[in-house]
């Protein structure tokens, strides 16, 4: 094997692919049923409306409706509660993943494409080619081990071509034209009205972001303490985001999680909880 | 069933993981560089790549209508809404100027949904622009798109 296949297939703790199912699923379910819901309201809306992408044109998928859009919205949540179990790990993730890539295809197909949900589908698709995964299984598998790797190239590959489109469409130009200050105008918060009176500091963010974009890739070639600070880091730049122009790329933050060791966090929280409780009967 | 009791996997699963991967690698590099929306989940990732002139002009795209009860009211772009978004709407802006007998669809939308709500009588297509100078809102203003008459509003169902 080469080098590249070996670090594509290290393997990784099932506990860990056990832990990262419970945080998608549980996703789904908060996202489907609050977050983005413009899957489920565009059954409302004329079929006038319907813009097929080409993966609809290719499977031929109809104009929503309101049963389809139900279907779909209570199709994956269901699945996705019976997934977090970690029972019928491949039927349920199968079905989670059809049902909720179709309900995003809904809602991309009458205007308006987001781009951070490209990624989730990802996620979807390779957990279940993990099969079971206990949650004390510490064991290591090739099969985890692929699926954890491929979300994190598939996060870290959206900040990468995030870059390449602003080059693309913006142009090396992009970092000093008024970008944030319009989004900033059109869906304000707060915070982001006070951003708009300095505009200078939307500016930093902008070369600070299109820098961070482009260079995402160096998270794969840094030692394992910085990777995890470079995620905090991450976490912290979309926080920012979100005060400032509420808007948050949701399932992309559950993808970040693919870098951390879930299982040995867990094992710290669940340790010092214990602890807590010894010391509680003790006294 | 690919991984065996050691955690190791066949050669067969090591197989198709490397070709979906380079395939799905191929797919959204060629997507972001020379695709567009409608290669979704292959496409560039162009929220926010546009650039705005700092001496340009933003602008908020919205429906404002006339009800049968006499007021009149923004229609709601969002979720609970028409069937539409704001970013939509605007996605489809060229279709809707060219011909806004569309807006009677929005109409008859708000109506199904919202059978309690008064019926819409008149749509106003409006644009709020926001003129920028030094990368500052220095006025704003707002542009006339498309008008509809509505279609027997008290019929609509």
């Amino acid at each position: 094997m080469t080098r590249f296949s070996r670090w594509l297939f290290e393997p990784a703790p099932l506990s860990r692919v056990a832990l990262l199912r419970i945080a998608v699923y549980a996703f789904v379910v908060v996202d489907v049923l609050a977050l983005h819901t413009s899957g489920w309201y565009h059954g409302f809306a004329d079929p006038v409306w319907y813009q097929p992408l080409q993966a609809g044109r290719l499977l031929g998928l109809p104009a929503a409706s309101v049963l389809l859009v139900e279907v779909l919205k209570w199709g994956s949540v269901g699945a996705a509660l019976v997934a977090m179990t970690g029972r019928l790990p491949r039927a349920t993730g199968w079905a989670v993943a059809l049902t909720w890539s179709w309900y995003q295809y809904v809602a991309f197909s009458y205007g308006k494409v987001d781009h951070d949900r490209g990624d989730f589908v990802v996620a979807l698709l390779l957990l279940p080619t993990v099969g079971i995964a206990h949650l004390r299984d510490d064991r290591r598998s090739q099969a985890a081990g692929f699926a954890l790797r491929a979300v994190q190239l598939g996060a870290i590959a959206t900040y990468l071509l995030s870059g390449v489109a602003k080059l693309r469409f913006g142009g090396p130009g992009w970092v000093n034209s008024a970008t944030l200050l319009r989004a900033v105008v059109r869906r304000g918060s707060p915070v982001g009205e006070v951003f708009a009176q300095v505009p200078f500091v939307l500016h930093a963010m902008q070369w600070v972001l299109m820098v961070a974009e482009l260079t995402s890739w160096v998270i794969f070639f840094l030692p394992e303490r910085w990777r995890r600070l470079m995620v905090l880091a991450w976490y912290l730049f979309h926080a920012v985001t979100y005060a400032t122009i509420t808007i948050a790329f949701w399932p992309h933050l559950v993808m970040l999680l693919a870098f951390l060791p879930l299982e040995r966090y867990r094992d710290r929280v669940v340790a010092r909880w214990r602890a807590r409780r010894v010391q509680a009967t003790a006294t | 069933m690919t991984r065996t009791t050691s955690g190791r996997l066949s050669r067969a699963g090591l197989a198709w993981r490397a070709a979906v991967t380079l395939a799905v690698v191929g797919l959204a590099v060629n997507g972001s560089v020379r695709g567009n929306d409608v290669q979704w989940p292959f496409a560039p990732m162009s929220q926010f790549a546009f650039k705005v002139d700092l001496g340009g002009q933003i602008r908020s795209t919205y429906i404002e209508a006339d009800t049968t009860a006499g007021t009149t009211v923004r229609v709601p772009l969002t979720a609970g809404g028409v069937g539409l978004g704001r970013a939509e709407v605007e996605g489809q802006l060229p279709r809707l100027v060219a011909d806004p007998a569309l807006l009677q669809s929005i109409a008859v939308a708000a109506a199904r949904r919202h059978p309690d709500w008064p019926r819409y009588t008149k749509l106003r297509l409006r644009q709020e622009v926001s003129d920028l100078r030094g990368g500052e809102v220095v006025s704003t203003r707002t542009e006339r798109l498309a008008d509809w008459t509505v279609l027997d509003p008290t019929g609509l169902r």
